[in-house]
């Protein structure tokens, strides 16, 4: 019993980020219908960002969220107005292959500039691990075994979505964000300014996935082509959760981190790849509005 | 209408650049055509589906993958001979294709895109782990013996597919086939409504997409007699697909053609003298095609100079 | 209209792909196609300046002979099948005189049969997997010691110290495979227990589940069958996740300066096995570590040296010879037995290295310091290693 409670929290700790990087991509896709391709590649330069300041100047790596999110934000808001805004009211299919030219852009301008080194981030408060008792009903205590880093990465992804969340629910912008997701047309009849919550929107899922990015740079290596596998792990989770539902993705996300962590520890790591896939085949196979989905139209 | 010499001409000087090089030219350059044949045969294939009724799939490079891996393993295993082996790679695509088309064909847009690069990550990842048949991450090797020289023989089979789905694209085009298939990029649920049996029809155009892949991922896995699965499933082989078919014009016979031979090219100069810089002049070029030149190389020429290519022939 | 201007763009592509750079007949034309990116970036990086070093030296002595020496370095991006094409471009298009290898074994491995359709000898200076020198090929040359005997140091280690449970890890291609099997056997037969195997994929970045089993068994011995990248994630993870064997070792990573660089104080007590080491006192190699510093900017580690020994050697084959002929330089690197800075060469019949012995490595106080064989040890090893939480 003590290794699934292990399991449990090794698998939520993993998702928390994967929901981050999947909320921006949501947010992203439930607002302007675009697929960003090179969402993965956004929380590459995240977790380069967070590795460069942390290695140039030694500053403690959670800091580096208050460098990463901002930059990334103003890098999201001029690839929409330059890149995206074009096509935005196009077919999906010119967005999924213009945001596809992004990506290999970025990644190949990373190669250029960083080289195909896996770097890290090793900081001496970050290192080791805590071991704290738990309740549970049933079980009693029982002490389980959480990393360092992960426990307070999954500590500030929490912080980071509810943030989130309560701007989309309680602050004016927020509030027009979510109409122009629900309708355009009425939005804007509203008085919405729709091209600025377009260009907002697309900063905003810049900068989540640069807090993954900054997130992930503490546990795991950071390289140059390491955003593909996030871009589909993301799709697969906003598919779980339902396209364009911000709640979905964080679900998604932890439910993927679930599926990753027993699949990879009752089969073999080998397979841990595929769960992913597995997952987003199923499901859009059975229930293609995800699990939280709403059936549109 | 008119017997439209202009396309027979080209099919007629693609079967002249064939002949021309394998005994003069250079290996390298040989093997260059080689690959462009390759990419006009996969390319095309994807137009079928793609191009055609408007589903796009980012996962393509399975039929290729499948066809590669069934040919090397049944020449190494049963010792059969490059031919019916790779004939049987195109079976065995679309044996998976009739397995995953009718679920997959349901979904639509981005779903049916992202679910089949979902699907060509799993078979990746289980020719990984299925040692035993694939040989694992160490791949498969010496496929055929290293003497003699494979590169004639497969040079025609390369060229043979590429002229083969063109015709067959050029066929279908032309027939109440590939009207229909079109009628489904442009409103399926009009089309449905005209008594056009839309999942029959893409489910067809999904089976011959897969089937050529197939045969081609076979040739392939002939040529450079050893194959792994990280290099025989990569993503770039879909997005060469993609892209050259979309750079020269999706849903026209030509097109990918044109996309093909114009990309592989350029690609293969540009990476070879700048091994670093290949990446990032590859993703501008993408960007640049798909924001100024949506249509494609053929659409754009039709806009530019619309008296070259008639109003609505290409499109 | 519209099929002229299409003739013309293939006309016109076609001129660009026939023409080519044009040569001069004058320098002696070495093409190598070794990872610059991708996961055997970092390593075969090395390689490629030990190639270079010698080449800047080679010119500088006049040349080889009397004719200077260019090298043609293209970037297969760790991927085995691009390098198939490589050298098919080196060898038909570029017509380099001579060849000089990639980097794994995975890559040699696929490109071997290359190398040996076209009568180009290769020494094999990043390959050690024996797979490849059991296909019968004749023109292709082993450099370093096999796969199977990377981890004999550290077994040696553990066995004397009476340690008996382990854990095994390896990546699912070539060379870590052969190293894993290898390395079982020398478990049996000194007698210990492996009680956990696992193979995982090249593309794998996270190994919380092999951690998480792991902290279960609790094995006094890690061997982990690596290149660098994911030795420096399991390293990393081990430490997160607490898991404290007695020793750990693993194949490609620990023996790489960078590996310190990139971890810190987590590598301490991380034991590697190499190739070569800085320290050794083969012939020249004090000297051939100041000028590959000078050059670089960095000290050189175990794959500059293969890579610049296999060029010496190449050289003293072709200086033998007297000319160009690739048959005779064939003939003469298979007679050839010699001592580089790498060390000792000579290879049988199949071409398989005979010689080259290996070193095991432990990172001390963040210095390299060769631990096994006790002959030439510069530090006994530090065991056993503590567990996390009694390290600083």
């Amino acid at each position: 019993m003590r290794l699934h409670v292990q399991l449990v929290v090794s698998g939520l700790l993993q998702g928390g980020v994967y929901a981050v990087i999947a909320l921006g991509l949501t947010l992203v896709f439930g607002v302007m219908r675009v697929i960003n391709v090179a969402h993965g590649e956004l929380v590459m330069l995240g977790a380069y960002t967070t590795f460069w300041v942390f290695a140039l100047w030694q500053v403690n790596p959670l800091l580096t969220l208050l460098v990463s999110i901002p930059l990334l934000f103003f890098l999201g808001m001029v690839i929409e107005r330059l890149l995206i805004a074009r096509v935005v009211d196009q077919p999906e299919v010119t967005a999924l292959l213009l945001t596809f030219g992004l990506s290999i852009f970025l990644v190949g301008t990373a190669l250029n500039l960083w080289s195909a080194d896996f770097r890290s981030v090793e900081s001496p408060m970050l290192a080791g691990s805590v071991m704290p008792w738990l309740w549970l009903p049933g079980l009693g205590w029982l002490q389980v075994f959480i990393p360092k880093p992960r426990l307070i990465s999954f500590l500030l992804s929490l912080l980071i979505t509810g943030t989130v969340f309560a701007f989309l629910k309680y602050t004016r912008t927020g509030k027009a964000i979510r109409a122009t997701a629900q309708s355009r047309e009425v939005a804007m009849a509203c008085g919405i300014n729709v091209r600025r919550i377009y260009t907002l929107t697309f900063g905003l899922g810049a900068a989540l996935a640069a807090a993954g990015g900054s997130l992930i740079s503490l546990m795991l290596a950071i390289f140059p082509e390491m955003g593909a596998v996030l871009t589909l792990k993301s799709f697969c989770i906003i598919v779980l959760g339902g396209m364009g539902n911000y709640a979905g993705a964080f679900f998604g996300g932890l439910v993927l981190g679930l599926a990753e962590t027993y699949g990879a520890f009752y089969t073999t790591p080998q397979l841990q790849e595929a769960f992913a896939y597995l997952l987003l085949i199923l499901i859009l196979l059975l229930k293609p509005s995800g699990l939280l989905g709403v059936v549109r139209q | 209408m008119r017997p439209l010499p202009r396309d027979l001409l080209l099919l007629g000087l693609c079967l002249v650049l064939a002949v021309l090089p394998v005994s003069a030219a250079p290996q390298y350059v040989v093997s260059l055509v080689l690959f462009v044949f390759m990419f006009i045969a996969l390319a095309e294939s994807w137009n079928l589906l793609s191009g055609y009724t408007g589903y796009v799939s980012f996962g393509h490079v399975v039929f290729f993958g499948v066809g590669a891996y069934t040919t090397a393993i049944t020449m190494t295993r049963w010792g059969l001979a490059w031919l019916p082996a790779s004939l049987l790679g195109g079976v065995a695509a679309v044996g998976l294709a009739l397995l995953i088309g009718y679920p997959c064909l349901r979904l639509k847009g981005p779903y049916f895109a992202i679910s089949m690069l979902g699907l060509s990550e799993v078979v990746r990842l289980l020719a990984l782990y299925l040692e035993p048949l694939t040989g694992g991450g160490m791949g498969i090797s010496r496929i055929r013996p290293p003497t003699p020289d494979p590169t004639p023989v497969v040079y025609w089979a390369m060229e043979a597919m590429a002229v083969l789905v063109v015709a067959v694209t050029y066929a279908i085009d032309r027939a109440q086939f590939g009207l229909r298939l079109k009628s489904i990029r442009e409103d399926e649920l009009a089309a449905e409504a005209m008594g056009i049996n839309t999942t029959a029809y893409k489910m067809y155009a999904f089976l011959l997409s897969a089937f050529f892949p197939g045969i081609v991922g076979g040739i392939h896995a002939y040529y450079l007699s050893y194959i792994e699965p990280d290099s025989t499933f990569a993503l770039l082989y879909t997005i060469n697909m993609a892209i050259m078919t979309i750079f020269g014009g999706r849903g026209t016979v030509w097109g990918p053609v044109i996309g093909a031979v114009t990309l592989y090219l350029v690609s293969e100069a540009v990476w070879v003298r700048f091994p670093f810089l290949h990446l990032v002049l590859f993703g501008l070029v993408i960007m640049i095609v798909v924001l100024f030149m949506p249509r494609g190389v053929l659409g754009w020429i039709a806009t530019r100079r619309p008296r070259l290519v008639p109003a609505g022939k290409e499109l | 209209m519209k099929t002229r201007h299409v003739l013309w763009v293939l006309v016109l592509l076609v001129a660009v792909a026939l023409s080519g750079p044009t040569q001069a007949a004058e320098p002696i034309k070495i093409g190598a196609a070794i990872s610059l990116t991708g996961k055997y970036g970092r390593t075969g990086e090395y390689q490629l300046e030990g190639y270079q070093l010698w080449v800047k030296q080679v010119n500088e002595r006049g040349g080889l002979l009397g004719r200077p020496v260019e090298l043609i370095v293209l970037d297969d991006k760790s991927d085995p099948a691009t390098s198939v094409k490589l050298y098919e471009k080196l060898i038909t298009v570029d017509q380099v005189d001579l060849v000089l290898a990639p980097y794994s074994s995975a890559v040699t491995y696929a490109v071997a049969p290359v190398t040996e359709k076209y009568g180009y000898p290769m020494l094999a200076a990043g390959a050690s997997s024996t797979k490849i020198w059991e296909q019968g090929y004749r023109y292709i040359f082993m450099m370093v010691s096999p796969a199977e005997v990377y981890l004999e140091g550290a077994v040696d280690i553990a066995a004397r110290n009476g340690l008996k449970t382990v854990a095994m890890l390896a990546e699912n291609s070539l060379f870590p495979k052969a190293s894993a099997a290898g390395t079982k056997k020398l478990l049996q037969a000194r007698g210990m227990e492996l009680v956990f195997y696992e193979e995982y994929p090249k593309t794998v970045t996270d190994f919380s589940a092999v951690m998480l089993k792991l902290q279960q068994l609790r094995p006094e011995v890690v061997l982990a069958n690596t290149y660098f990248p994911d030795a420096v994630i399991i390293t990393r993870q081990m430490k997160e996740y607490n898991v404290s064997p007695k020793l750990y070792a693993a194949t490609v990573g620990p023996a790489l300066p960078d590996f310190y660089e990139s971890l810190g104080k987590t590598a301490e007590y991380v034991y590697g096995p190499s190739q070569w080491d800085i320290k050794l006192k083969t012939p020249g190699n004090a000297e051939f570590v100041k000028a590959y510093t000078e050059l670089h900017g960095r000290p050189p580690d175990y794959h500059s040296a293969s890579g610049y020994a296999s060029c010496v050697m190449l050289e003293m084959a072709v200086k033998q010879v007297g000319s160009l002929d690739r048959d005779k330089i064939r003939d003469a690197l298979a007679r050839l037995d010699t001592t580089t800075v790498f060390g000792d060469y000579a290879v049988d019949e199949q071409g398989k290295q005979l010689k080259h012995k290996m070193v095991l490595l432990q990172w001390q106080d963040g210095q390299l310091e060769i631990v096994w064989p006790d002959e030439l040890a510069t530090a006994p090893p530090r065991f056993p290693t503590p567990p996390w939480e009694q390290r600083g």
